[in-house]
């Protein structure tokens, strides 16, 4: 029975991790799609570089901007690093938590707060470039945020909770026996994953042709630390969705206690998920050409469909 | 390998099937629907072996052999050939819009699954969710069938609907009986080469595809 | 002895087209046809008689020969006959026209006979999995046949047919499954000769009636798709018209019936499952729906041979309405309708051939005068007419009225009554048609020419037996489907 502190200790251990590891995260996925098209890529560390860089920038803004312009990126960061704290990443209590800090509809929540603000400034701005990747985002949103709640909702059902930590802890000891709804709900997960990192077939990470862009465009107006806590916001909120595929459907090797051999084994399982995951992500980007816009709806109504299958095949 | 695993593997199998029948409905190109339709067989050759260990009949190895062969190499390789020799347009533009046929679909599933849980005892003499996805794969065949205007993809679709058939009958108890089932795969081929032959022949004297012929009417 | 007829009678036309393929000679391959179809027909009577001395006769475990099985089989036999013979006349017309090519005779031949042999094969057997797949067996024989020309319609037709058969097809296979499925769980498992229709026939009043409903509403769909029964009939008047005019004949005198047969058998199951209400109703149904479909398509038709397969779909709902009233009458009445329109059918579609051949269209607006052109095949293409309409003292009349007896004896009578203004809208359009087609004075440059004697002699035998069953039924016709009506009423 963990006390508060312990728990909240954790929750910050866990969070400080994610945060620091997303960078990281991209960077490995950058590597791989470089090494896939024989290229040696930059290093793995670029990322942080990248952010190092942009802290030291100053702010160019635009004359239409608003106060609340200014106030954008660090909400949205604020946003997205409160999410880390609802995943389980290396300790999975077997209890409800003495102060719950929050389920997965909070989450989801907050994920869809950050993609708000983030549209809501960039038409502050009144750039085009705003406006189009605004409308876009949102339209990719109000696909992806349902099928997220309903692929949740079919994995919390047969564990009986929303609370993704708890979640994770009650099926972990039948980790590996999927039923056919659990298969359902992975393959929209891994649909949804590749929408919600903003990643080929559904956006380019890489480009910045005005064509191109959902996410992208709405990042134009923002420069310096602006620009880096977004940029900051954007890895955590990938690491944390790849994080929540792995505690909803690999639940393995999570650590009840703080001894050093299990927490060595959560790390362990962790990198190795995240690594799978990104490697996924990576390979998926290599393969495939991105999708026009309008049949990125087709694409992610197949996801809300199996989500939907998920959740009706568990309950029938 | 025991009655329970067995009936658990089925119901993965049959998510899994599901799951590629969506991507043939969903299919923007003829090869990624080809190729689909191929992992279903392969699946339904797995579900095949699966049955044939859990209730020893040996029929059921030379039947899943006999799936994967045929349905999974042998007509996919057809419908490719027939694509490259017809050189058609890649993409399928379909009759009802995509996201129109993706809910109708989930409800065919809603549907068939309900009607499972309606039914008696009986469903024990099909292992696991046989008999639903069963009834979802033809259905939703039959609307790839009807919602599509080229005449490979209606194909596809009839491949799809029999796969559902197939899955389903080698749930029935032990199978049904060797002969029939062979009987039924040769069929099939025949069928498919028949309607091979058709598109190529549409194609070499009207330069059209067949499933566009729309004169006879009234 | 008998028993050995059973896997005789669809081997002698498989073997027939099987030697058809290395023949060249047109006159060889024609009196090869003739001969064949007389074997087969000649098995056919043979089998009928050892069936009403002896009772059922099985053979090999998978054939059965009963009363009802011997009601279509000679049907297929008969029709067979009449077809060969009028080919003979026909083929050689039409490969002086040019429309067929010599050296493609012999392929033509070939499956025509196998077609012929896969539809002996339906009748025949006992096993409900060998019956579907000789269901698919004719499918494929019969779209080859279909687009046999290569035009362009040709084409469109096979392919319509071919895709919306075999998925229909696909539906039967899934309801002969269910029904194995609920057969084995009654049993506790497998059993020898659990697919075939008189062991689950036996047992059946232990299937579970659930499961029967479903299966039996995948057959009625999917039997009932090749039998041409609406709402998917869609493919019925394209394939039965683009088709060559024997093989017309033959599709829509023979084979629609042989998937009613496997409705039938079928019927005969869940009757015993789940009650007869069930089947019946949904026979009743279908049926109903097919008569009011088919009524207007009929009126504001143009093309002849169109014309004739949306006939068909009514006819086809009406041996549905015969079944779905249910009881010894309508059952009788049914049976009976499938003989009578299946011979009557037949001798219109072939006398529409030679109509369409002389006037070098289909368009029934542009033909008149047939009387004149050709008097012998203008007559009896009146009485043909007549029949199909419904009027006595033909064959169709009687069926028709014992089916509409049996709907009054049941007090079904909303049936009966959409069912007698169908009938009275489609004696009005047919009688039109036909009778701008027969009268009047023909066109200069239609075809006259004396009348081949060979599709004659066909013509005239199947009037022959339109108009006997019109009048008074023979003992022995009368005995076996007596014995049929027993069988399916239970």
């Amino acid at each position: 029975m963990e006390t508060t502190l312990t728990h909240v200790a954790r929750t910050a251990a866990q969070a400080a991790l994610l945060v620091a590891a997303a960078p990281l995260v991209t960077g490995l996925v950058q590597k791989l799609k470089a090494r896939l098209q024989c290229r040696r890529g930059a290093s793995v560390w670029q990322p942080y570089r990248d952010l190092a860089k942009l802290l030291r920038k100053g702010t160019v803004e635009a004359d239409t901007a608003s106060p609340f312009f200014r106030a954008v990126p660090v909400l949205v960061l604020a946003a997205t690093v409160a999410t880390t704290a609802m995943l389980p990443v290396l300790w999975a209590p077997a209890q409800p938590a003495a102060v719950p800090l929050g389920d997965a509809i909070l989450l989801v929540a907050l994920l869809a707060l950050a993609r708000f603000l983030l549209a809501v400034g960039a038409l502050d701005a009144g750039g085009a470039f705003g406006g189009m990747g605004a409308s876009r985002e949102m339209t990719v949103g109000l696909l992806v945020e349902p099928a997220l709640m309903l692929t949740v909702f079919s994995v919390a059902v047969s564990a009986g909770t929303t609370e993704v930590g708890l979640l994770a802890a009650r099926r972990a000891p039948l980790a590996l026996s999927w039923a056919a709804p659990d298969l359902l709900a992975l393959f929209a997960m891994l649909i949804l994953a590749l929408a919600e990192t903003g990643r080929i077939p559904v956006d380019n990470p890489d480009t910045h042709l005005e064509l191109t862009m959902l996410h992208e465009g709405m990042l134009l107006e923002h420069s310096g630390p602006g620009l880096a806590c977004i940029a900051l916001a954007t890895q955590v909120k990938q690491l944390v969705t790849l994080t929540l595929v792995a505690a909803l459907f690999l639940p393995v090797g999570l650590a009840s206690d703080s001894s050093p051999a299990s927490l060595a084994i959560a790390l362990g399982a962790f990198a190795a998920k995240v690594l799978a995951l990104a490697g996924f992500l990576g390979l998926v980007e290599s393969s495939y050409a991105k999708l026009r816009f309008f049949r990125v709806p087709h694409f992610l109504g197949l996801g809300l469909v199996c989500a939907f299958l998920a959740l009706a095949l568990r309950v029938l | 390998m025991t009655v329970e695993l067995a009936t658990r593997l089925i119901d993965v199998l049959g998510g899994l099937l599901l799951f590629t029948m969506l991507l043939i409905l969903a299919a923007g190109q003829v090869f990624r629907a080809i190729y689909a339709v191929a992992a279903q067989a392969a699946f339904l050759g797995v579900a095949g072996a699966v049955l044939a260990a859990a209730t020893g009949n040996v029929d059921l190895w030379v039947i899943a052999g006999i799936t994967v062969v045929a349905k999974a190499v042998l007509l996919p390789w057809l419908l490719i050939r027939v694509v490259r020799r017809v050189r058609i347009a890649r993409e399928i533009e379909p009759v009802i819009p995509v996201h129109l046929t993706l809910t109708i679909a989930a409800g065919i599933v809603v549907l068939a699954f309900h009607l499972n849980a309606s039914l008696g005892p009986v469903r024990q003499a099909i292992t696991g969710n046989a008999l639903p996805v069963g009834v979802t794969l033809i259905l939703i065949g039959v609307l790839v069938m009807a919602s599509r205007r080229k005449a490979l993809v209606q194909m596809v679709g009839l491949f799809a609907s029999e796969n559902g058939i197939f899955f389903t009958a080698m749930a029935v108890s032990q199978g049904m009986p060797l002969i029939i089932e062979i009987g039924v795969i040769l069929d099939v081929v025949l069928g498919a080469l028949v309607m091979g032959i058709l598109v190529l022949r549409v194609r070499s004297s009207v330069d059209a595809d067949i499933a566009d012929l729309e004169s006879l009417r009234g | 002895m008998t028993s050995h007829l059973l896997w005789i009678a669809p081997l002698v036309p498989f073997a027939a087209g099987l030697v058809m393929l290395l023949v060249r000679d047109r006159r060889v391959l024609a009196a090869l046809d003739v001969a064949a179809s007389l074997a087969v027909l000649g098995l056919a009577l043979a089998v009928a008689r050892a069936v009403s001395e002896h009772g059922a006769v099985t053979a090999l475990g998978v054939f059965r020969a009963d009363a009802l099985a011997v009601v279509f089989l000679v049907l297929v036999g008969l029709l067979a006959v009449a077809v060969s013979i009028a080919t003979v006349g026909w083929m050689r017309r039409e490969v002086a026209r040019g429309e067929m090519r010599e050296d493609r005779l012999r392929f033509y031949f070939a499956l025509v006979h196998g077609f012929v042999a896969t539809m002996v094969v339906t009748v025949l057997s006992d096993n409900l999995g060998i019956l579907w797949i000789a269901m698919e067996g004719t499918t494929i024989t019969s779209a080859l046949l279909v687009g046999f020309h290569g035009d362009r319609h040709g084409l469109e037709a096979a392919w319509k047919y071919i895709i919306v058969t075999t998925i229909g097809i696909s539906f039967g296979l899934f309801g002969t499954v269910l029904y194995y499925g609920a057969a084995a769980h009654a049993q506790g498992g497998v059993f020898a000769g659990a697919m075939n229709w008189s062991s689950i026939s036996a047992i059946a009043d232990r299937l579970d009636p659930g499961i029967v409903r479903i299966g039996f509403v995948f057959v009625m769909v999917g039997y009932g798709t090749k039998a041409g029964l609406a709402p998917v009939h869609m493919w019925l008047p394209d394939a039965h018209s683009q088709a060559p005019t024997p093989v017309s004949a033959l599709l829509s005198g023979a084979l629609i019936k042989c998937a009613l047969f496997g409705i039938i058998r079928f019927h005969g199951i869940a009757r015993d499952a789940c009650g007869p209400e069930f089947s019946h109703g949904l026979l009743l149904a279908f049926g109903l729906v097919s008569v009011v479909v088919a009524t207007p398509f009929i009126i504001v038709q143009h093309d002849l041979k169109r014309l004739l397969g949306y006939h068909s779909v009514e006819h086809v709902g009406i041996i549905a309405l015969g079944l779905g009233f249910g009881g010894r009458l309508g059952t009788y009445g049914a049976l009976l309708h499938v003989i009578n329109h299946g011979v009557t059918k037949a001798l219109v579609f072939l006398i529409a051939g030679d109509a369409i051949g002389r006037y070098g269209t289909r368009d029934m607006r542009l033909m008149k005068g047939f009387l004149g052109v050709a008097p012998i095949a203008g007559t009896l293409l009146l009485m043909g007419a007549f029949s199909l309409a419904g009027t006595p003292p033909f064959s169709v009349f009687v069926s028709e009225l014992m089916v509409i007896r049996a709907g009054i004896a049941t007090g079904r009578w909303v049936s009966v009554a959409v069912f007698l203004a169908m009938v009275v809208i489609i004696f009005a359009g047919l009688v039109h048609h036909v009778g701008q087609l027969a009268f009047g004075a023909a066109d200069g440059h239609v075809e006259r020419g004396r009348e081949p004697l060979s599709p004659l002699v066909a013509l005239v035998l199947l009037a022959i037996v339109m108009v006997l069953f019109g009048v008074w039924i023979p003992i022995e016709p009368d005995r076996v489907l007596s014995a049929a009506t027993e069988i399916v009423v239970g």
